[in-house]
């Protein structure tokens, strides 16, 4: 979600909930300077409100299980979810009274660090990148049909490479030669370089577009490439190259789609299931210290 | 029997070639050259039918009209006369938390749709219409069926079968060609149309339904029946209006022109009228209008018009009421077209939209939230595909975008998709699933719903069984709720549902203006 001056409203709350939150530990603090914070009255109630906090923000991804529900527009979810869930971090600091704790509490306070770290990692991704895909990913396609949309690409520079060899060919025909294999053997001469350009350089590339040492998978040696390709074949060729070039410029675009895709998403990975952690250590903290 | 003929040709197995001789015995062939029905001599086949058996069935896609000699036919639609509803739990709290959409059939009895189709009855492939309340009509001998499917490879509009054991020509579309030009065949398929279709025609334009009876059987014998070919203009905007249209096959193209290019108000087809503008206002065609296919028509002169006009004055200000709102909203749409300076836009059909969901690509994190919310909202059947036209960094997402040329609307062949005045697509409860409009939709935006129907056994006469029957639908904004599903759904306020006009000619087209062009 991008962070723009539609959030100013969660801003104020958020500090102004920071706000008093500080002036609460600040008040509460001195006298208990020296004892444990989260047994007293403010430091449950710090508590009580961090792990609220934190629940609230996990409930995102059921609400997101839950599209059809009215529970309210996803987007106030995932502002909540946002600035609730960060604000848990400062709450919790000031629950344990900045201490880290041993065993199950600094196990918490470990993992509410790393998901609130990678939230924000998170969140500062999705603040850039779509700009980012939206600016340099001109050909996007949805993510699922990457591979579909790769085999469709290789089968047409296949066929480009056919249909090569039959233009060039009528092109001699017309121009008046006999269509004898004399003919045959030149044409396929003047064929050579792209068959072998796409044989060695182009299909490799479309087949493994990911392969490291690909030169056609950066965009200045694939033009520089293309250039000399040119060159190297007649000009009734030259539409044909253009047409790979494009096709390669499609490929190149497709991997560049699905890097981003993965940046956007893969940062998941760790974030919720170290959320869901999380809550189900965090509630088993609350239960041992309220009964013990 | 009314082919007296028969009794004098050797009828030949089912499929067999039909002798050209024996084609030339029967009066509607008569005028046909022999040689041409001898260079075609594969193209007209016997058929017999014994009573019971299936001719073709609604749906279906075929390349042949059939000519009834003996014995007698039903037409029916088997498909439910509902269109697809989706519909919310009852009202209440915990009722609008859990406002899981359902997909459901519903006749327009149950509910009724803005500006649908007040018809009395379906118009089908075939010599007769339809009853709307009642969708089943016989077929007798010198009946032809099937044309619009032979002329122009359209879906069978109605299933047909035998009532009685039937000896038939089926016939491939070079032979109807030719039919279609021997005046003894034209003859008797034009008083077959006077005698058994007119009416319900006429009486189909809700505002002719005053009309006595004694009138329409003077305007029978008055009425003149043309034809178009494929492309040929019927009238011009700006020519002089002489006589109004029933259109009786086929499918009319009606279209304004306006500086920047053409508009297309609507498709026309059987069962639907035009010319009423020009004759009740200045005198002139408002509109252009061409035959975008085989097009036959009936045509009312301006004096029968006129002499009804003054004869029922209901008629008339009914009349005149409807081509005032037609008048108005035809200008409200040209306005808006004009009043947009993005050619592009309108060249890609979006203007004239009524709502497009478009997506902020600058904010979608592209996790398809939208899509999953509108698969769980329609009973796992997406409505929208998150890919489409790019405008700077907003992607118009693949949902009805209600074109200004709607070639969804082509071919469909009972005429059950039309545009609302609003140009918002509305699919009639007759809609026989056959998926053309689905076909034809350039953006995939008509969705093919099934469910479960009761239909019947052909294997078991009289007895019923569970089929699984199709009804096209297109995104409805989720009328049920106060925001669409994909937009409720989305976390990352990058969906929205825009009225176009003000999106693009305002928040886009100022930006556009700044930066020089938008980027399709």
């Amino acid at each position: 979600m991008r962070i723009d001056r539609t959030h100013k409203a969660w801003l104020v709350a958020s500090l102004a909930i920071f706000g008093v939150a500080l002036l609460v530990y600040a008040a509460y603090r001195v006298p208990f300077a020296s004892g444990s914070m989260g047994g007293t009255a403010a430091g449950l109630a710090f508590g009580s409100i961090g792990f609220a906090f934190m629940i609230f923000a996990a409930l995102l991804g059921a609400r997101k299980r839950m599209p059809v529900y009215r529970f309210g527009p996803a987007q106030t979810w995932m502002r909540g979810h946002l600035w609730l869930g960060l604000l848990s971090l400062p709450i919790i600091l000031f629950h344990s009274g900045f201490r880290y704790g041993h065993g199950l509490t600094a196990w918490l306070m470990t993992l509410l660090i790393i998901v609130v770290l990678s939230g924000v990692f998170g969140a500062v991704l999705q603040h850039y990148m779509p700009r980012v895909m939206t600016r340099e990913v001109t050909m996007e396609t949805i993510y699922e049909e990457i591979g579909h949309v790769r085999a469709q690409l290789l089968e047409e520079a296949e066929e480009l490479i056919k249909h090569g060899a039959g233009v060039e060919k009528k092109a001699e025909v017309e121009g008046g030669e006999p269509d004898s294999s004399e003919t045959a053997v030149a044409v396929m001469d003047e064929i050579a370089p792209l068959r072998n350009f796409y044989e060695r350089e182009l299909k490799p590339f479309l087949e493994k577009p990911g392969a490291r040492g690909a030169a056609l998978g950066d965009a200045a040696q694939a033009r520089s490439a293309f250039a000399q390709l040119r060159t190297l074949v007649p000009a009734s060729l030259h539409t044909t190259v253009e047409d790979l070039e494009g096709i390669c410029e499609e490929e190149r675009q497709l991997t560049l789609q699905s890097h981003l895709h993965l940046w956007l998403h893969s940062w998941l990975l760790l974030h919720i299931p170290l959320s869901l952690a999380l809550i189900l250590l965090g509630a088993i903290h609350a239960v041992m210290a309220l009964r013990y | 029997m009314l082919f007296e003929e028969l009794k004098t040709i050797q009828r030949q197995s089912d499929g067999t070639p039909v002798a050209a001789e024996d084609l030339l015995r029967l009066p509607v062939f008569k005028d046909i050259s022999p040689q041409f029905l001898k260079k075609n001599a594969n193209a007209t086949v016997w058929r017999h039918f014994k009573r019971g058996d299936i001719v073709c069935r609604e749906g279906e896609f075929g390349s042949t009209a059939f000519y009834i000699l003996e014995g007698r036919a039903s037409v029916a639609l088997a498909t439910p006369i509902a269109h697809v509803k989706a519909q919310g739990r009852p009202s209440g709290f915990l009722a609008r938390l859990t406002s899981k959409l359902t997909s459901r059939l519903s006749p327009r009895q149950e509910d009724r749709r803005e500006e649908e189709a007040d018809r009395r009855s379906i118009p089908i492939d075939a010599p007769v219409d339809l009853a709307y309340d009642h969708p089943v009509a016989g077929l007798g001998p010198g009946e032809l069926f099937g044309e619009m499917t032979c002329l122009n490879y359209y879906p069978r509009s109605a299933t047909v079968r035998a009532e009685t054991d039937c000896t038939m020509l089926e016939m491939l579309r070079n032979v109807l060609d030719v039919l279609q030009k021997s005046k003894p065949f034209r003859a008797q398929l034009d008083e077959t149309y006077r005698r058994r279709a007119l009416d319900s025609h006429l009486r189909d334009v809700t505002l002719f339904r005053g009309l006595h009876q004694d009138f329409i059987d003077r305007l029978r014998d008055r009425v003149e029946l043309m034809r178009f070919a494929p492309g040929q203009v019927i009238c011009k905007q700006g020519d002089p209006a002489d006589s109004f249209y029933l259109v009786r096959l086929g499918f009319v193209k009606v279209s304004e022109n306006y500086p920047g290019g053409e508009l297309v108000l609507a498709y026309l087809s059987r069962g639907d009228y035009f010319g009423e503008i020009g004759l009740l206002g200045g005198g002139t065609r408002t509109a252009a209008c061409s035959a975008l296919d085989h097009v036959e028509l009936v045509r009312i002169s301006a004096e029968d018009f006129r002499e009804m006009m003054d004869r029922y004055p209901e008629v008339r200000s009914g009349l005149e009421r409807a081509a005032r709102e037609r008048q108005d909203s035809n200008q409200q749409r040209l306005h808006m077209v004009r009043s947009v300076p993005l050619e592009s836009f309108l060249a890609q059909g979006l203007m004239e939209a009524q709502s497009l969901l478009v997506l902020d690509l600058a904010k979608c994190t592209r996790c398809d939230a939208c899509v999953t919310a509108c698969a769980d909202s329609h009973d796992g059947v997406t409505r929208l595909v998150r890919e489409g036209l790019r405008f700077e960094n907003f992607l118009v997402a693949t949902s009805c975008r209600q074109c200004r040329d709607p070639l969804c609307m082509v071919g469909c062949p009972v005429g059950a998709i039309r545009r609302r005045n609003s140009l918002e697509v509305i699919i009639e409860d007759w809609c026989i699933g056959c998926g053309l409009c689905a076909k034809n939709c350039p953006y995939g935006n008509i969705n093919m719903h099934s469910f479960a129907a009761q239909a019947e056994d052909h294997e078991h006469p009289g007895q019923k069984k569970a089929v699984v029957q199709k009804k096209a639908t297109t995104c409805d904004l989720c009328t049920e709720h106060a925001e669409p599903s994909c937009v409720y759904a989305c976390p990352h306020d990058a969906a929205h549902r825009v009225e176009p006009r003000d999106f693009f000619a305002g928040t886009l087209g100022q930006r556009v203006g700044k930066t020089g062009s938008a980027r399709t």
